[in-house]
């Protein structure tokens, strides 16, 4: 037995290592948002001049108002037709179901190099065109299959029985689904939505191809900064998008066991 | 309230036929059960009642008004799930009253109405919890109390007593039927459990691969089957099979069995005939003075189960093995394998066409 | 039996359609016709747009074929996709296994979220954050020479394994995800059966916990394997001039050289490669999910 207690102590330790290795870079990223020299160098001087710096950079609050109004057009408009889906898909039984929820994998599995490009040239075919409207269309397909497996797996836990009881008591279909299986699916639907906030506010690759210089979103904006050269303010920028990001998920894992135990 | 006729109706899903031609009359203000295994139809046929889901062909009637095209929510019944279906995310006397607020009552009548029906199960301190903080009895009483609140035409329960343990069960069944007869609402109830049918209704319908084999008072079910199948599924019986001589069958081996209950049926023809365990009297054969018109049969008792106020006795005769149960009246018991004579009388024979 | 009455009781296309209808027509704006479009482009010698001449042409894939440069590149792609999966399984598996059968209760939960939380935030960022790390006079050069006696110069950025660091990263957490589900799955009474039946450790290990969390380590490469030969924003930052792989050419043709017709055909192909190896590992990520 002394042996499993060792091997177990082995193991928490080698736990220990992994957070090490996924969050050290992160925790050194931030805290180089925080240090007055320019080039990184050391001994640590603590200054908050990077974070005053970008309120004055016009562009990147540009590009942040831009990620914002999308992440929040899109959370709003995926998950409004992702539940609407989802339920569909729940309660019917019909030739090609299979196909439709087939379907949803390809926007998921599928490289975003190769979504992202294919979407520039079918909007540049069809006259939409780059920029913003055709970033928001873009977010929203690559978001909506994120909120339709998320509700879907919360209606899984959901009792047929629940819908035909409140029809049995007289409530018509709108009444069914506002009363009884929305208010029970709700958590799904939230977790759903901060995924899709999630999907388009980290949302990189796509929103590049895309972009045009006047109408791009932040990560696209930081890209750019990066190719020219590093600069604290970059690290100022990608600890405030980091911390955004940590946030909403640590959220969305209130709703949402991503475990699926229990 | 209202009576509930089902005519002639069929459903097929795919090949699978669920109902079969089926017709029963559900008079007013009666307790039916529907009694078969799985697979019988019994559920389907509740549902086609309830209008979930609707029937091939054939015609429902409630009060005298057609409905087999109306959907659930208008069709005015009141229905408890096996599981209960409480909504989770209601208090108890919300669920109670979901009915009447979409009907749009005002709430002040809602408020009284739920109140009563809580009270009519015994739960009236109780409207503030949560479903889940509720025992299963109790939730049985919630699922009760929200199915009759709206006054529905026609109670529908959906093995209502199968989540329940034992003794809760029998303190439910008799719960029911003082609601029941209190509020005088026609009510159909689908079970697999043939004691449950037996106490609880005034008329059982026993359905078989989707068919009706056979309907009315428990009694007469238990007493007078009309099929092997209905013998078997309601109570125990001992199954003869022969050839039908007009007063009962003869045997294979040339016995006689005879028989003053059940069908008429043409002498030479297949028939069966079936016997009751406790109708039939075991005996060592010793001083039994000669009944007359009895049938009598020699066995061998095999095996022998002990329950307390009855013995249940397995005698071999001829290949097949009957089933004997005799009460605990402190005579003596019989060894297994000690040779036996079994009688009983004609009038506890059934005869089955074949 | 009473499901199946529930369902059949709600047949049909019908009443589903103005629920469906809404988010698949937007999937097919969006996502579907695109990829078709793409085939479409992939054929063709020059945009069709502002009145340019453009003819129907294989050109685009005989490029492909007669160039072996990118060909080499797809190869090289494929060859940073085995190995990054190769290093998530070995990091990942080790951290699935701790989790899954020596933590338990709330401490599991939380160090369960704290591993896959990265994985949900900004790769970009965290691709830059190794940047800081990994260039001359960064922290990991800085602490390696105030501990050692000698004087090293470690200078990883763009280089090869610079990608490698920057790409397992990213997507180890997705390793452990997939095989923590499979590993929890397993039950406990299992291993001890094998311990019972005089099986050591290492034997349980191979011969029952390894098959048994083989859908977990097969659905977690392919969710890896994939986005990683398709990655270019991970090479152009942390690979500087090494970091030319078939995605980063890709990029080229649609950002900087203009050659969409071409980009079409390599996106195409890429495509392609891609179907390949979702199909194969199609049934058991069906299984796993």
């Amino acid at each position: 037995m002394a042996t499993t207690r060792i091997l177990e102590w082995l193991g928490r330790f080698y736990i220990v290592l992994l957070l090490a290795f996924l969050y050290l870079p992160i925790i050194i990223m931030a805290a180089m948002s925080f240090n007055a020299s320019p080039f990184y160098q050391l001994p640590f001087e603590w200054t908050t001049d990077w974070y005053q710096s970008l309120w004055q950079n016009d562009q990147l609050i540009a590009a942040t108002w831009n990620s914002i109004e999308i992440a929040v057009i899109t959370t709003l408009i995926s998950t409004v037709l992702g539940s609407m889906a989802s339920l569909a898909l729940y309660r019917y039984e019909f030739r090609g179901k299979r196909l439709l929820q087939a379907l949803l994998f390809p926007p998921i599995a599928i490289p975003w190099l190769i979504t992202g490009t294919a979407m520039l040239i079918f909007f540049f075919g069809v006259g939409i065109g780059r920029g913003l409207i055709a970033i928001l269309l873009g977010h929203v397909a690559l978001a909506l299959p994120y909120v339709i497996v998320v509700v879907s797996a919360r209606l899984q836990t959901f009792a047929p029985e629940l819908e035909e009881a409140a029809r049995s008591l007289g409530a018509n279909q709108w009444q069914v689904t506002m009363r009884v299986t929305l208010p029970w699916i709700m958590p799904g639907v939230i977790a759903g939505g901060l995924f899709a906030f999630a999907v388009s506010f980290d949302q990189f690759v796509v929103s590049y191809f895309l972009s045009t210089p006047g109408q791009t979103t932040l990560p696209v904006e930081i890209y750019a900064a990066i190719r020219k050269g590093f600069t604290p303010e970059i690290n100022a920028v990608s600890t405030i998008i980091i911390a955004v990001s940590m946030a909403l998920m640590l959220l969305t894992a209130r709703f949402f066991k991503f475990g699926g135990e229990k | 309230m209202a009576g509930v006729q089902v005519a002639n109706v069929s459903r097929s899903f795919g090949a699978h036929k669920a109902l079969d031609d089926v017709s029963i009359d559900f008079a007013d203000g009666g307790f039916y059960a529907l009694l078969g295994p799985s697979g019988s139809g019994k559920t389907t046929l509740l549902r086609q009642i309830a209008g979930f889901d609707f029937p091939d062909t054939g015609r429902i009637a409630i009060g005298g008004e057609s409905v087999e095209r109306v959907p659930v929510e208008k069709r005015r019944i009141g229905m408890v799930f096996q599981n209960y279906a409480l909504f989770p995310n209601m208090s108890v006397a919300d669920n109670v009253a979901f009915g009447l607020s979409v009907r749009g009552e005002p709430k002040a009548t809602i408020a009284t109405e739920v109140q009563r029906a809580l009270d009519l199960v015994q739960l009236g301190k109780l409207g503030g919890r949560k479903p889940h903080q509720l025992s299963g009895g109790q939730r049985q009483r919630v699922a009760l109390a929200r199915a009759i609140v709206t006054k529905p035409r026609v109670l529908l329960l959906d093995e209502p007593l199968g989540a329940l343990d034992k003794a809760l069960r029998v303190d439910m069944q008799i719960e029911l039927k003082r609601i029941q007869r209190e509020i005088g609402i026609t009510t159909i109830f689908v079970t697999h459990d043939q004691e449950e049918a037996l106490t609880m209704s005034d008329r059982i319908g026993i359905l078989r691969d989707g068919r009706l084999v056979q309907e009315g008072p428990p009694e007469e079910i238990y007493d007078r089957p009309q099929s092997e199948f209905a013998a078997t599924f309601l109570g125990d019986a001992n199954i003869f099979r022969g050839d039908a001589t007009g007063s009962g069958i003869k045997l294979p081996d040339g016995t006689t069995i005879k028989a003053s209950t059940g069908a008429s049926v043409p002498a030479g023809t297949k028939a069966s005939c079936a016997v009751r365990p406790e109708r039939i009297q075991i005996s060592t054969g010793a001083g039994m003075p000669d009944a007359g018109g009895a049938n009598v049969l020699k066995g061998k008792v095999s095996k022998r189960i002990f329950a307390g106020n009855n013995s249940t006795y397995f005698v071999d005769r001829d290949g097949q093995t009957l089933k004997v149960i005799v009460q605990n009246t402190g005579a003596e018991r019989l060894a297994e394998g000690q040779p036996v004579v079994l009688n009983w009388s004609p009038d506890s024979t059934v005869l089955i066409a074949g | 039996m009473a499901d199946q009455l529930a369902i059949a009781s709600r047949r049909g296309l019908r009443p589903a359609l103005p629920l469906l209808l809404p988010a698949y027509l937007w999937l097919t704006v969006a996502i579907f016709l695109p990829l078709s479009a793409m085939v479409f482009f992939s054929f063709m010698t020059d945009l069709p747009l502002a009145g340019k001449e453009w003819a129907f042409t294989l050109g685009n894939y005989a490029a492909f074929f007669s160039q072996s440069l990118y060909s080499r590149l797809l190869l090289s792609s494929l060859r940073l996709g085995l190995e990054v999966t190769l290093w998530c399984i070995v990091i990942g598996y080790p951290a699935a296994y701790v989790l899954a059968k020596v933590l338990k209760g709330r401490s599991r939960e939380a160090i369960f979220l704290l591993v896959i939380l990265p994985f949900w935030s900004n790769g970009l960022v965290r691709i830059f954050s190794w940047a800081m790390v990994l260039r001359e006079g960064g922290i990991l050069d800085t602490a390696l020479n105030a501990v050692l006696p000698f004087k090293i110069n470690i200078d990883l950025m763009y280089s090869y394994p610079a990608v490698i660091i920057g790409l397992v990263h990213s997507y180890v957490p997705y390793m452990v995800l997939t095989c923590y589900l499979t590993l929890q799955a397993i039950d406990d009474s299992l291993i001890e059966a094998g311990r019972s039946l005089g099986a050591s450790r290492r034997q349980v290990l191979w011969r029952v916990i390894i098959p048994l969390s083989m859908p977990g380590l097969i659905a977690g490469s392919a969710l890896i394997f994939v986005p990683v030969v398709g990655s270019f924003m991970e090479q152009r930052i942390l690979g500087g001039r090494t970091g030319t792989f078939y995605g980063t050419v890709i990029e080229d043709q649609f950002v900087a050289v203009f050659n969409w017709p071409l980009g079409a055909a390599l996106s195409f192909i890429l495509l392609a490669v891609v179907l390949i190896i979702l199909a194969l590992a199609a049934p058991v990520l069906r299984r796993a999910g």
